[in-house]
């Protein structure tokens, strides 16, 4: 196999790589601005300048020539190269800034540069803390600076569109932002405008940056030049905790970071998922966590008072059991996880009722080929693969109405706007429902009222549109001990235990909600039904090993990134 | 004069008889340039047995024909880069951006010789089987873009240019681009990048333009005043042109003299001229008998010669590397024994500063920085300390660029103070400036 020689170290190499990838992949840190994996390599930052040679080779006969130890003979190119649009080749040899002073001296230089415009304000900036020219001029730039002039001043604050705000001070000029428009997302909608050390990147005359997925450059912005309209201020990077999961805005189940502080959802970044979303996330997703924040349920309640746990599992208990099991309409959630969608159907079939049945929900021509998806629901592959059929909402309300389903018992979702229920209804029909928020419009009428953790609460399963079953992680805490979810927000905080000024344990803004995989045994065993599990992941290992279609989705198996499930035609 | 008794590349000069510029009235004209003998090199190219595109090419490359638009680099070679014909597009550019300063001999070829021009990238394209060619020129020259345009119509009519040109098969376009306006354009990848409608960034190498040009097509770029030295090099033979002026760097050369000579002009003669004689002679001398203090003999980003480094340099690559500069664009600029150095450097900086493209780091945020260091020498506001700092600029800034702008932004300041250094020095404040001793009463007291 081919070889290339990296300070004084041997690597072998597959293919064509480029240098500053393959470094990166052996876990050689370079510093670099400019270059970004998924897009086309310009090499115009600078920044990662190496020393290359390459072995001397006979002009006549192309042989290589060999010094008197018999060690190949290496002739290093004149100037450094940039490692990003540089590509291996066989017995290359190379010399990063930690085997060359060279190297090192210009990084330094070139950092030196990149600062003198730069308006030093990381005091003020968004980016501060997490920004790679930040880290990487602390890292390998000068100490000070010899620039004695006024800066360039370049607009300030810019609405670039809707969702996007740019600092055009902090523009370093990497081109990544506009690239991406161009190659990525292919909206064409910035380009960099004036020229030289007046550059920054703009839109086109009378038109505005919103396409679908403009937030994707705020992350891939190396400086704090293009900010979030929406999180602009709000919390520095380092009060917040982050959770790996995914996003719930669509059924595409986007992988990202929810960013919480004080138990609050701040904001939501994408994280990489070659098989789901690469680096990106739609615009939607990153601005769907507000209802993770507000109008969330007090409590539980019984027949529209305040109740405790106790008193609820059983009056919901005690309701199901007034019922012939037939009469019960048991509706699961495409918003809610595999886990607890399964608990549900276990509970119906225990009883003996008919199986549970989703409401789909499809809004047409609101997707792309991309990361949106007409379904608006973010689990009905996972409602579909536990069999559940979709509710057709005509039929339902019909057979409430003439008094053949007496009791509804609804996980996440909202029959009321779904046009199942109708509030005159809701005097014949008995409802026991699990809201995640207030707006539920179901929840007035409703007889029991179980407040459901979200998806940045609880621990479960969902599975994306293409099949794709990935696991959520609590982001934040809610109110009352639960041994697991606490488990789970030590272990999968990217930062552990989170920071120190995210106040996690505080009372502020904790949910009084339960998981599903909590409140339905709860109200399985007042019925005398066997639901002892230790916790979801025992749920879903039953999942995994008695339902074809979850095949191999164990929590292990599942890990940061999910398992590919197969066909459910070919499952089932 | 010691310049007439200095050894000459050029041969007997004086007796030289121009052929890129010949003395002929209305010569811009298709009808002119015929009665003269215009267009008989493209139609033995492509008529006669004797020239196939390789024995072209084969010809071009035993001329030794340099560039001339800066890098003087073997055109001959530079053709053969290109790959073999695969049945795509390839592109010919003739580059007439003619954007560096004291350069403007291009502008004079397709005001006064267009078809000349036109004929040479005829046959550099039938050499190279390239069916269209961009001609592009910096927007400023809007009149002879225009009458370009008309004399262009007018070869199209007579089947020099378009479709099977003069009855053979081969058929070539020719488009003329308007720029608009920015020095960075006639750099090879960023001409290119503008042509295809998109921002002037030059593009990283490899991969080179004979392999990924144009429209990601194989393509060749060639200055306005190389390719009008084609149907020449036809005409007349290889060994005519190898003949030329200086061995190593043939052929007959345009050049711009400007700055404080009595005729400043641009003049064609042969290469391995002594810039002396450029001097003396041909410009008829510095502007009030005034003594020389420099010369940048080709084009701005070229380094300035001092008055006592020129004699015996010819304006050719070897000489002028020996000399310690460049033979760019042969735009020469003298400057008189009053000129300010520090002030005629603010300028250059100026220049680079101002079209740079900003694409990469040290070019973008090094130019102004070189400008705002010059500057303020200039006002006697600098330090010496300050030349130390523009010397360190300029090494982190050399070789370290997309392009070469930076490296020609970074020359004259290099070169500019090594060679004029005191200059710098005396408008500089120390940079150490010394304590003064206290009074004696004051130190009696502080002894108490
Ligand atoms: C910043 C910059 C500006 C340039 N401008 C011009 C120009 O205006 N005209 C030109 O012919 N070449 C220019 N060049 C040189 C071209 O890149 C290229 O080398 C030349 O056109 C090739 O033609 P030649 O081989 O016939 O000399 C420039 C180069 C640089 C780096
Ligand atoms: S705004 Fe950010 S991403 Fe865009 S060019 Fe500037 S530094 Fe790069
Ligand atoms: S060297 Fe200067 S002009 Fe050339 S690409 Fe870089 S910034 Fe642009
Ligand atoms: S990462 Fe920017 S030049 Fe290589």
């Amino acid at each position: 196999m081919p070889k290339v020689r990296i300070d004084n170290e041997t690597y072998e190499f597959e293919g064509r790589p480029k240098l500053l990838q393959f470094c990166l992949d052996i876990g050689v840190e370079l510093p670099h601005f400019c270059y970004h994996p998924s897009m086309s390599v310009p090499a115009n930052c600078r920044q990662c300048l190496v020393r290359v040679g390459t072995p001397a080779r006979d002009r006549g006969t192309g042989e290589m020539q060999v010094d008197e130890a018999g060690n190949p003979v290496i002739q290093y190119f004149p100037k450094l190269q940039t490692s990003c649009s540089l590509e291996i080749t066989d017995g290359m040899v190379v010399e990063t800034h930690r085997s060359s002073e060279e190297v090192a001296g210009a990084q330094k230089d070139n950092l030196e540069f990149l600062l003198i415009n730069h308006p030093l304000d990381c005091p003020i900036c968004d980016q501060a803390g997490h920004c790679p020219l930040q880290i990487q001029a602390y890292k390998y730039g000068p100490e000070g600076s010899r620039f004695e002039f006024d800066k360039v001043h370049k607009p300030k604050h810019i609405r670039l569109g809707p969702r996007v705000v740019l600092d055009g001070e902090r523009c370093i000029n990497c081109t990544r932002c506009t690239r991406y428009t161009s190659e990525v997302s292919g909206s064409h909608q910035l380009t960099i405008i004036e020229r030289g050390v007046r550059n920054y990147p703009m839109t086109p005359p009378g038109t505005e940056f919103d396409e679908p997925y403009s937030m994707n450059v705020i992350d891939i912005c190396p400086v704090g030049a293009l900010t979030s309209a929406d999180f602009r201020f709000k919390a520095r990077i380092w009060e917040m905790s982050k959770t790996p999961s995914i996003t719930v805005a669509n059924a595409k189940g986007s992988n990202c970071y929810y960013w919480v502080k004080d138990n609050l959802v701040m904001k939501v970044t994408p994280r990489q998922n070659m098989d789901v979303n690469e680096y990106w996330l739609a615009d939607e997703d990153r601005l769907d966590y507000e209802r993770f924040n507000k109008d969330r349920p007090a409590g539980p309640m019984i027949n529209g008072s305040a109740a405790g746990w106790d008193a609820a599992y059983g009056e919901a208990a005690r309701l199901l059991s007034s019922v012939d099991p037939s009469e019960v309409l048991f509706i699961g959630s495409p918003f809610a996880t595999v886990e607890d969608n399964y608990l549900l159907t276990k509970l119906a079939d225990s009883l003996g009722s008919p199986a549970p049945q989703y409401i789909r929900h499809v809004e047409i021509g609101k997707g792309d080929d991309w990361l949106i998806t007409d379904e608006k629901a973010p689990n009905h592959q996972g409602c579909e693969r536990l069999g559940m059929s979709e509710i057709d909402a005509e039929i339902a309300a019909a057979r409430i109405q003439t008094g053949e389903i007496k009791l509804v018992y609804v996980l996440e979702e909202d029959p009321v706007v779904a046009g199942v229920l109708s509030a005159s209804d809701m005097d014949a029909v008995k409802v026991i429902l699990h809201p995640y928020n207030v707006t539920n419009e179901t929840l007035h009428g409703a007889n029991v009222v179980l407040p459901a953790a979200t998806i940045v609460e609880t621990v479960g399963t969902f599975v994306n549109i293409d099949g794709h079953a990935q696991r959520v992680r609590p982001a934040k805490a809610i109110r009352g001990v639960n041994r697991t979810l606490v488990m789970e927000m030590g272990e999968s905080r990217a930062d552990r235990h989170g920071t120190p000024f995210d106040r996690w344990h505080n009372e502020t803004n904790l949910v009084d909600c339960q998981p599903g995989w909590v409140s339905l045994p709860e109200v399985a065993e007042r019925l005398d039904i066997e639901m002892a599990y230790k916790g979801p992941r025992q749920v879903m290992e039953e999942v995994a090993g008695t339902v074809d279609a979850f095949q191999g989705a164990t929590y292990e198996a599942m890990g940061l990134e999910g398992v590919r499930l197969m066909e459910i035609g070919a499952a089932v | 004069m010691e310049a007439k008794t200095a050894k000459t590349k050029a041969g007997e000069w004086r007796k030289y008889e121009r052929v890129l510029l010949p003395p002929i009235k209305d010569l811009h004209r298709i009808d002119v340039y015929e009665a003269n003998g215009g267009y008989k090199a493209l139609k033995d190219a492509i008529k006669g047995e004797k020239w196939t595109p390789t024995a072209v090419t084969d010809e071009v490359k035993a001329s030794g024909l340099r560039g001339r638009g800066g890098a003087s680099f073997g055109c001959g070679l530079k053709w053969s880069f290109m790959p073999k014909p695969d049945g795509g597009p390839r592109y010919l550019c003739c580059n007439g951006d003619e954007s560096e300063p004291g350069t403007f001999k291009d502008r004079q070829l397709m005001e006064y010789n267009p078809h000349l021009v036109f004929e040479g990238i005829m046959i550099a394209c039938y050499a190279m089987s390239i069916s269209t060619c961009y001609l592009y020129v910096r927007g400023e020259y809007a009149d002879w873009i225009d009458q370009m345009e008309t004399e262009l119509a007018k070869a199209y009519a007579k089947g020099y240019v378009g479709k099977n040109i003069l009855g053979s098969d081969f058929s070539c376009e020719l488009i003329i681009h308007k720029g608009a306006g920015a020095y960075i354009c006639g750099e090879e990848t960023s001409l290119m990048e503008s042509l295809e409608g998109k921002r002037a960034y030059p593009r990283i190498k490899p991969p080179f333009p004979a392999q990924y040009g144009v429209f990601g097509r194989p393509t060749t770029i060639n200055n306005v005043e190389t390719l009008a030295c084609v149907p020449l090099i036809l005409e007349r033979g290889a060994s005519w042109y190898a003949g030329l002026g200086a061995a190593k760097h043939p052929g007959p050369v345009l050049y711009g003299i400007s700055g404080h000579v009595n005729r400043p002009g641009v003049y064609e003669y042969p290469t391995g001229m002594l810039i002396t004689d450029l001097i003396e002679e041909v410009a008829r001398g510095v502007r009030g008998g005034k003594k020389v203090k420099a010369v940048v003999p080709g084009g701005s980003s070229t380094p300035p010669l001092r008055a006592d480094m020129i004699d015996g340099v010819t304006m050719d690559v070897e000489s002028l590397r020996e000399a310690g500069s460049m033979m760019g664009t042969a735009g020469m600029l003298v400057m008189d024994e009053d000129t300010d150095m520090v002030s005629w450097l603010r300028r250059v900086t100026h220049f680079y500063h101002h079209e740079s493209c900003g694409q990469c780091t040290p070019c973008r945020e090094g130019t102004g920085w070189l400008e705002d260091i010059v500057s303020r020498i200039e006002r006697g506001e600098g330090r010496v300390r300050d030349l130390d700092l523009l010397a360190d600029l300029c090494s982190q800034m050399e070789g370290r660029t997309v392009c070469a702008l930076a490296d020609a932004a970074a020359w004259p300041v290099r070169y500019t103070i090594d060679r004029f250094r005191d200059e710098f020095v005396a408008r500089c404040r120390p940079s150490h400036v010394a304590v003064p001793a206290l009074p004696e009463s004051e130190l009696e007291e502080a002894e108490t």
